[in-house]
């Protein structure tokens, strides 16, 4: 089994506004789960740390929670992304490119 | 925009703590089952499967705090928690509280009252729209800031194109008659463009304008406003006012309007009850206006800068135009370059109008300033002292604390919170000492029969003052003890009991630096306090006792100056027929007003040397002055009733005998008026009515002033029209109640329609006189008393703190033979020399001082032996009753007990 890589700071508030924006409305097991599908399992994450992520972003106006009923009918908070979100999500994900276009330039030369 | 609603989030998150909980709760506890649920399908046995859950999340408490910071604000919610914490362990030590709170309290209050008069008497603004573009023309000479005269104004006003318009003020003593009955009211003039210059809306009716600014004041006749306060108080508020007609200074006035609330005129401090137009001014001042003098300087004149323009532009301006301004106000240059020569127009802020007390009282104020920020100082010493005692008392709880893991900062900010809570309290209490002291202070103020100048009530801007202070304040009493209380090593406190003692290093610096601020206090307060005691004994040639004064204004009975002077005589005629009365006068000015008098006169010497002064007082008495006044005669006679018709006599005071006919007796000598008034001075020769026989001599009498030396005094036999309507008695007799009756009663035979006079004792005068000392030297010693009850306070805690703390060291000394004395010596040895090291700082501190208030101090000086043994002896005093009490304890330690102490 590969070694876990920890999350880069900074981008689990990138990985879950782009959950969310590719998935829909999600509770935060639910996005959670996501995050390890798509990493195939080789992203170590305490699930718990989402739970302060979501609070800021709600708290930033990028994403809005609401009280809903999830797949088993168990009360679950369900996060949406908002038009503010998605402007940031493309931002964000620009300067994503850049930045990892120039640590490629600088790691392996590529012109 | 997402930090604003992101710490908006915060906010209202503070409010609704326990339904977030809630949702926390649920949120984290649906996580998890689901998880558990997932690894059950995955085929786990449903315990395992809960514990890979909560793996799999992570630390459910560690999650749920970091998500509890981000969501709230810790910051205040731990400061809550602080708060609520301190106000337990202050509530459980009442007597540490009270003391410490108490000491805040008293120096806080002390700024805030400085500051209030401060705030008074130089910062607060005019309450018109945009203050900031006021500015006020003067015409000064240093610090000496004289009004303009009419003429100058007017010159000014064509001259000047920076302004929306110039406006000229004067205050007026107003006679208005209210049934039958003639009170003085404090009023005001202002030009007809003032009221649109200052931008003011009136309360009531109309603001009288230039057409009503004209002599006769328009075809209604004279027009007048009243003050706000003046028409809550006098006229219950009525809005009939406008409208109603006034008597004042004999003539019919009509009340137009009301001046809106606040507004009480362009001098701080003289609040005008009543504003006329300027030109009644030819009303008051019957039958010689000086409106259009080019010799009295007596406006205040302020204008608005244009939105363009600036103090800057404004001063160019005035410069550029001085000359033409001159000379067109004084086309004969006699004021302007004569007496004036030394004078200069300049322009400055109009923003605080203009402010006499400023001159009078900018310097103390600034000593004053000076001495409470030292008494603040020594009031977070002496608290930041006490806390660390309290909290090394205290120092098992944080050893514990620390020891359980509380971080420094949390340890920290608790001991900071707590002495927040202390300034807090501190801050109620000097708020309301401050102001107490302010009324105090204000009461002192006032000259004889005037109401206190300054109005102390609270404002935002002295709250403001008060709250910035209480922080310091708390900052400076609470960090250090709240950096050494982090600092508790956790073991350390958890075994001896007692790492918090301040009594090694800090005291060592603490007490001295206290000490010295004591020794500067007590020294100003030493100093002060003489200068006043050595004012009160100076010999000021006159002597007080039974004798009182009476000033006396007839202008509103319309009388020409002959008619006056007749009046004069008759009262003091009428007050010499009462019996008991010893002696009675009338005369020009009364003394120690602070007036200015100077007149120019000469005398011919032997060989036809001319002895010239233009600084001479000239004095107009009547017979009974000099032994009315007590001044006695050295040489020659005082004048007597039969010198009255015949021709001119005069009695000189010493200096001035000694500087017109100096080497020779001026007895039946002449002096001549060079001119008194320039303006009628057109030829060489001397007329008969200019010429005075001198018939005597007297010692010098400090007219003018206590402080300055005695003007060259001329005291001239008043012929009719010399007094004018307004001058003043002066009556001897056994006691001063009977010479005031005397006078109330030759009032009611002679003038009874008179406004009735100002009566005061000549040691009110005095007293009113030296009413700036009198309040620096209270205040003074106010300070020093407390500064030296906190340093004997302070030391006293250091030792006994010391004593207790060595009392197993002092048992062993004890025991290997030392004998009581020695540790008594011990003790007091180590105070004292904290003391002294203090008293020579303070020493510094106090010559410094002495520098700044030169000014304010008379025949006194910090490096006075007499001043120096005063300092030191009160504060070794305190220091050794300080030392003493520890001491004897330590004296008393019994060596088995302290032996077995541990």
């Amino acid at each position: 089994m590969e070694p876990k890589s920890e999350v880069l700071p900074g981008t689990l508030d990138l990985l879950v506004l782009k959950t969310l924006e590719s998935m829909g409305p999600q509770h935060g097991y639910g996005i959670a789960r996501r995050i390890e599908q798509i990493s195939e399992n080789l992203l170590s994450m305490n699930q718990g740390t989402l739970y302060p992520a979501l609070l800021r972003l709600t708290q930033k106006g990028w994403i809005s929670a609401e009280w809903g009923l999830s797949d088993n009918k168990r009360r679950a908070r369900f996060y949406t992304i908002t038009p503010a979100g998605r402007e940031q999500l493309a931002a964000e994900t620009q300067n994503w490119e850049r930045m990892s276009a120039m640590m490629a330039r600088l790691l392996f030369g590529t012109e | 925009m997402p930090m604003l609603r992101q710490f908006a989030s915060r906010i209202s998150a503070l409010f609704k703590t326990r339904r977030l909980e809630n949702d926390l709760d649920d949120e984290v506890r649906a996580h998890i089952e689901l998880l558990t649920e997932e690894n059950v399908r995955h085929g786990m046995p449903a315990t395992v499967a809960r514990y890979a859950a909560l793996r799999e999340f992570g630390g459910v408490d560690q999650a749920k705090e970091v998500y509890r910071e981000q969501r709230g604000l810790p910051m205040v919610e731990t400061l809550m928690q602080d708060i609520r914490y301190g106000l337990r362990m202050l509530a459980k030590s009442p007597g540490f509280t009270a003391i410490a709170v108490l000491t805040l309290a008293l120096g806080i209050g002390a700024n805030t009252a400085i500051f209030t008069l401060t705030y008074a008497v130089i910062l607060r603004s005019l309450p018109v729209p945009s203050p900031g573009q006021l500015v006020r023309y003067t015409f000064r000479n240093g610090a000496q800031d004289i009004g303009l005269s009419g003429p100058a104004y007017d010159a000014l006003r064509k001259q000047e194109t920076v302004l929306t318009g110039l406006l000229a003020w004067s205050d007026a003593e107003l006679a208005v008659e209210e049934n039958g009955a003639v009170t003085r009211v404090n009023g005001a003039m202002l030009t007809g463009n003032g009221f649109r210059v200052l931008e003011l809306r009136p309360f009531l009716g109309r603001f009288f304008g230039a057409a009503d600014d004209v002599s006769g004041g328009g075809p209604n006749g004279y027009q007048a406003l009243l003050g706000y306060n003046y028409w809550k108080d006098h006229f219950q508020g009525s809005p009939n006012i406008v409208g109603r007609p006034l008597t004042i200074n004999g003539r019919s006035v009509t009340v137009i309007g009301v001046l809106p609330a606040g507004f009480e005129g362009l001098i701080a401090g003289e609040r005008a009850d009543i504003v006329l137009p300027l030109a009644f001014e030819e009303v008051i001042n019957a039958p010689h206006p000086n409106r259009n003098h080019a010799g009295s300087f007596w406006l205040t004149v302020m204008g608005r800068l244009k939105a363009t323009e600036s103090v800057g532009t404004a001063e160019a301006n005035l410069h550029a135009t001085e000359t033409a301004v001159r000379e067109t106000a004084d086309p004969r240059h006699i004021y302007l370059s004569g007496f004036f020569a030394p004078f200069h127009f300049g322009v400055e802020s109009g923003r605080a109008g203009r402010s006499y007390m400023k001159v009078i009282y900018a310097q103390p104020l600034l000593v004053l300033a000076i001495l409470v920020g030292l008494l603040l100082l020594l009031c977070c010493a002496n608290t930041a002292l006490l806390v660390l005692a309290r909290l090394s008392s205290r120092s098992r709880e944080f050893a514990v604390r620390s020891a359980l893991g509380a971080p420094r900062r949390r340890l920290f900010r608790q001991v900071l919170s707590e002495v927040g809570l202390l300034a807090a309290c501190g801050l109620g209490g000097g708020v309301y000492l401050g102001w107490v002291a302010a009324l105090a202070m204000v009461a002192m103020l006032p000259a004889v029969g005037e109401r206190p100048p300054i109005d102390v009530a609270p404002r935002a801007a002295i709250l403001a003052f008060t709250a910035a202070i209480s922080v310091l304040s708390a900052l400076a009493a609470g960090l250090w003890p709240a950096w050494r209380a982090s600092r508790v090593a956790p073991m350390l406190g958890l075994k001896q009991g007692d790492a918090l003692s301040p009594s090694k290093r800090l005291g060592s610096w603490i007490v001295p630096a206290q000490v010295a601020v004591s020794v500067t206090l007590l020294a100003a307060a030493t100093l002060l306090g003489g200068t006043f005691v050595r004012l009160l004994l100076e010999d000021s040639g006159f002597r007080s006792d039974g004798l009182v004064l009476a000033d006396v204004d007839l202008r509103a009975n319309k009388l020409t100056d002959a008619q006056a002077t007749q009046t004069a005589q008759q009262l003091v005629e009428a007050l010499e027929n009462i019996p008991g009365v010893e002696a009675a006068t009338a005369m020009t000015l009364p003394p120690l007003e602070n007036a200015w008098s100077a007149g120019h006169y000469f005398s011919l010497g032997e060989r036809g040397t001319v002895h010239s002064d233009m600084q001479t007082w000239g004095e107009s008495i009547s017979p009974g002055y000099f032994r009315a006044m007590g001044t006695r005669i050295v040489e020659g006679r005082e004048p007597a009733r039969g010198d009255v018709g015949g021709d001119r006599v005069c009695v000189l005071g010493s200096s001035a005998a000694a500087y017109f006919f100096p080497g020779v007796d001026p007895v039946g000598r002449f002096i001549y008026a060079g001119g008194g008034d320039p303006s009628k001075d057109g030829n060489s020769t001397v007329k008969q009515e200019d010429t005075w026989r001198v018939i005597g001599v007297a010692e010098d009498a400090r007219f003018r002033s206590l402080r300055e030396s005695p003007p060259r005094m001329l005291y001239q036999l008043a012929r009719p029209g010399d007094l004018t309507t307004q001058f003043s008695l002066a009556v001897r007799s056994k006691s001063t109640a009977s010479s005031a009756a005397a006078i109330r009663e030759a009032f009611q035979r002679v003038a009874p329609t008179a406004v009735e006079p100002r009566i005061y004792t000549f040691n009110e005068l005095v007293r009113a006189h030296l009413r700036t000392e009198r309040m620096l030297m209270s205040l003074s010693l106010c300070f020093a008393a407390i500064a030296l009850l906190l340093t004997g306070l302070g030391l006293y805690g250091l030792l006994a703190r010391s004593v207790v703390l060595r009392t197993k060291e002092i048992g062993l000394r004890l025991a290997l033979g030392a004998s009581p004395r020695d540790a008594l010596a011990q003790v007091i040895g180590q105070g004292l020399r904290l003391v002294l090291v203090g008293i020579g700082l303070g020493i510094l501190g106090a010559l410094g001082l002495t520098r700044l208030a030169r000014g304010l101090l008379f025949r006194v000086q910090a490096t006075d032996p007499l001043v120096l043994a005063i300092v030191v002896v009160a504060l070794l005093g305190v220091a050794l009753l300080a030392c003493y009490l520890p001491a004897r304890r330590a004296m008393r330690v019994d060596m088995m007990t302290a032996l077995r102490y541990e």
